[in-house]
């Protein structure tokens, strides 16, 4: 079984974001899962996304919105 | 980066706030009284006395008041003040002798006492035209209005059958919760939004959108060769919900909004369950500065509860062993079509037995 | 930087009357441009019927997914002061207790950053900043922070909990509300701050069935006090109510829901085993009457308001659990993490949890979070016989 570190995980959420922009909001729950789907529920489980999220938002990779709910999107600009 | 940021460390712990007579007496108080209007004391089991004076506030603080409050709360109680859940300041004190240059100097400073036990207490609201995006009215005016008419019952010069609670909220958002209050003053928008095609292909996802219909009356739609939604006029009720989920979907009207009154909610379990608010007045028109017709209608659903309800009977209850037709007689308001549910559920409110009023 | 100071003659009319002016206060901070700017925003809002406010936007402190909300006017080039006029939700400490030290600091650091105007509290308890720009967010935080602040919840994510005044200075509280508050707000810190639900979820806390923060109207989770044994009653404290003119037949036995009490001028007699624990009584005779020792809490799930669904009140899911703060409210955070896991995982976006177990069924609801049924969770059985059966109630019947 192929270990995911959180960094691969945050790129790969970074990369779905970043796939998605504009076209749908995803929240943090749809990243989750899309990366439980990509990588396998064996390999990553909801914490380790949850800290994959994390570490993708206090970069400022990633910023929260809110439009009526919470969604991850990229920031502006 | 030079400093390690802070967070996630949560509020202050309340211990440090506490007055020592709290913290002595914490979880062993033994009884309270009413002293008079707006005065209560606890008295704890080991004697101890904790005063408290309860004014009233606007929610809308400037800093310079907050500071008076600080200088006065260092002047009579060592520094102790709190807010209650309905948005009163209370002060706190030990020392019966200054509850009275208290409430003078309080009152010097245009903030009354009240609003404790049998008495109306302050209007709990939300932001209005001072900084709500979805509001159908201003909500900080129309409870001035309001509470510069209901002014005896906060300060007790005039008396209620029971504790009276209003809730004013500018939409149906809601954020003050008003659905079960004994008077709820709510905002209502009135038309379907008004789409503007040229944004929203910009601001908002078309699928999500879609979704936030509660009645599906919105269907995505090529307007001008632009992707964007229709609504079905007939389907739409009003709520805001896409407005909230889509900036473009605009539904304040200044022509059309207003005002609905509600009554005979409560959240305490006293007596009888908690009960929601029901419909009094779909509409009144938004008439600022001072909202007269909805300033008028309130005072007289209080003044009639007032008059006619028994000792600790909340306005729900009231109600409750009067029947709505003598209710809608007595406030001198029309039942009209509007006040019959027609939303999910509307058939539990149909009244299913022949035991009426005549 | 407008220049000169506009005419308001609409709000002014507001400044008139007995009941403290909301008016009189934005002009208290009225030397600052950006409340100046407010003010004239607010009579074009009177002059005209319509606010002038635009929606949220991006904004917020680092790492956080709320806290602040994004407010921008739609009249900006006329006021420029309010261009940006954010919102900052700063976590209250439990049951709103302050010193005036703590509140002066508060107030330096809005003066220092912004309108000078606030909300004491908002509607879900925070201490409210009311108008900042959005340069100013991160050195509010900073300032916030380094004086033992934190921000509120905004979003969908776990909203600040508030609880009501308590042991602190109530003597039915039947636990201590201010301890459960503080400790779930601390305990969820990741909650509060980083959005990962379908929608809010609010958490209040009430010391007894009167409910003074309106818990079962306005919390996703609503943690009500309540008794088990009985009624505490002093018979000659009673009397002397009655002595001072109170009816104990009218006012009290007759209004008593479950009709489970009687007086005879000496004793009141009370079938304990049929008290609902309405508050009726205690509520009347506050030096007679005390609730029973047993002490503990009644949780009830899903209360919200209209959007979408329709308004809900909380319905009940423990008729009673005990809230000694020695287990940290384990059992709490048990039946609260369930309850997230389940509802963060199939709820719909701005579906509210109360929402969601009406559209799933409470009862595949409660077994998904391994809760057991009990009468006391419903008004009544099912009226209707439109049953989904499993198979194991043949293996049952046989």
């Amino acid at each position: 079984m192929a270990e995911v570190t959180i960094q691969q995980l945050a790129d790969a959420m970074y990369d779905l974001v970043k796939s998605t922009h504009g076209k749908k909001n995803l929240k943090p729950m749809d990243v989750t899962k899309a990366m439980i789907d990509q990588f396998g529920e064996d390999s990553v489980d909801k914490a380790l996304c949850k800290k994959a999220l994390r570490e993708l938002i206090d970069t400022g990779r990633c910023i929260y919105k809110y439009a009526g709910g919470s969604f991850v999107t990229l920031p502006e600009n | 980066m030079a400093d390690e940021r802070i967070t996630d460390i949560g509020p202050p712990h309340y211990e440090q706030f506490l007055p020592e007579v709290i913290k002595k007496n914490y979880g062993k108080w033994d009884y309270h009284e009413i002293l008079k209007p707006g005065v209560m004391v606890h008295v704890a089991e080991s004697g101890d006395k904790l005063f408290t004076v309860r004014a009233a506030s606007p929610r809308l603080l400037a800093i310079t008041t907050i500071r008076k409050f600080c200088d006065i709360a260092d002047t009579y109680c060592g520094g102790h003040l709190r807010w209650t859940s309905r948005n009163n300041v209370e002060f706190l004190l030990t020392d019966e002798k200054k509850i009275e240059p208290l409430i003078k100097e309080l009152a010097d400073y245009g903030f009354p006492v009240g609003g404790l036990g049998a008495k109306l207490s302050n209007i709990v609201h939300t932001q209005g035209w001072v900084h709500c995006h979805s509001s159908a009215s201003d909500a900080s005016g129309v409870v001035k209005a309001v509470m510069d008419e209901l002014f005896p019952y906060f300060t007790g010069e005039k008396d209620l059958p029971a504790k009276t609670r209003i809730a004013y909220a500018c939409c149906l958002n809601m954020c003050g919760a008003v659905h079960c209050s004994d008077i709820a003053i709510l905002g209502v928008h009135t038309r379907a939004p008004v789409i503007n095609h040229a944004e929203l292909p910009k601001m908002c996802e078309i699928p999500t959108l879609v979704a936030s219909c509660p009645t599906g009356a919105i269907r995505p739609a090529t307007v001008d060769g632009k992707q964007s939604v229709e609504i079905v006029e007939e389907q739409c009720m009003y709520c805001g919900n896409c407005y909230t989920v889509c900036p473009a979907c605009t539904i304040n009207n200044a022509k059309t909004d207003g005002i609905s009154v509600w009554v005979g909610g409560k959240v305490s379990n006293s007596r009888v369950p908690p009960k929601f608010s029901k419909l009094a007045i779909p509409y009144l028109p938004n008439n600022p500065p001072r909202w007269p017709e909805v300033v008028e209608a309130v005072v007289k659903i209080v003044e009639t509860y007032a008059a006619h309800a028994r000792k600790n009977e909340r306005l729900g209850e009231w109600i409750d062993r009067i029947g709505w037709p003598k209710f809608f007689e007595l406030i001198d308001q029309p039942f009209t079509k509007y006040h019959i549910d027609d939303f999910k559920h509307a058939g539990e409110t149909f009244m299913r037995t022949a035991q009426l009023r005549h | 930087m407008t220049e000169t100071k506009r005419k308001t003659p609409l709000i002014d009319e507001l400044e008139k009357g007995p009941w403290p002016s909301f008016v009189k206060e934005m002009k208290k901070e009225a030397h600052k441009p950006i409340t100046r700017d407010a003010i004239s925003q607010l009579e074009r809002s009177y002059e005209e019927h319509i606010s002038h406010w635009k929606h949220g936007g991006l904004v917020g402190v680092m790492g956080y997914g709320g806290g602040v909300i994004g407010r921008y006017s739609d009249l900006a080039a006329e006021f420029p002061g309010v261009a940006e006029f954010h919102t900052f939700r700063v976590n209250q400490p439990s049951a709103w207790f302050y010193t005036s030290d703590a509140l002066r600091t508060l107030c330096d650091i809005w003066d220092k950053h912004g309108s000078g105007i606030t909300n004491m509290h908002g509607s879900t308890g925070d201490i409210v900043f009311l108008g900042g720009t959005t340069e100013a967010i991160e050195p509010i935080f900073a300032d916030l922070t380094a004086n033992g602040w934190d921000l509120g919840g905004s979003g969908s994510n776990m909203r600040t909990p508030s609880c009501c005044v308590g042991p602190a200075r109530c003597e039915w509280a039947c636990y201590d509300t201010l301890n459960a508050c503080y400790n779930i707000t601390q305990s969820f810190q990741d909650e509060l701050h980083r959005p990962f639900f379908p929608y809010k979820y609010k958490f209040k806390f009430a010391g007894c069935p009167n409910d003074c923060v309106a818990s079962i109207a306005r919390s996703d989770c609503s943690v009500i006090g309540t008794w088990k044994d009985d009624i505490q009653v002093n018979n000659a404290k009673v009397k002397d109510y009655e002595k001072q003119g109170l009816d104990l037949n009218a006012d009290v036995c007759d209004r008593c829901p479950t009709r489970c009490m009687s007086w005879d001028g000496k004793t009141l007699a009370i079938d304990n085993s049929n008290c609902v624990k309405c508050m009726h009584c205690i509520n009347m005779m506050p030096k007679a009457l005390k609730p029973g020792k047993e002490r503990g809490a009644t949780i009830l799930i899903g209360s919200k308001a209209p959007i979408v669904g329709g308004a809900l009140l909380s319905s009940v899911f423990v008729p009673f659990l005990e809230m000694d703060p020695e287990s940290e409210y384990s059992d709490l955070k048990e039946l609260t993490e369930a309850i997230w896991e389940l509802w963060g995982e199939h709820g719909k976006s701005r579906e509210r949890v109360g929402e969601f177990i009406q559209r799933v069924g409470l009862s595949n609801f409660l077994e998904e979070i391994g809760l057991e049924p009990v009468p006391e969770m419903v008004m009544h059985p099912r009226t209707n016989p439109y049953i989904f059966f499993d198979d194991e109630i043949f293996e049952k019947a046989e």
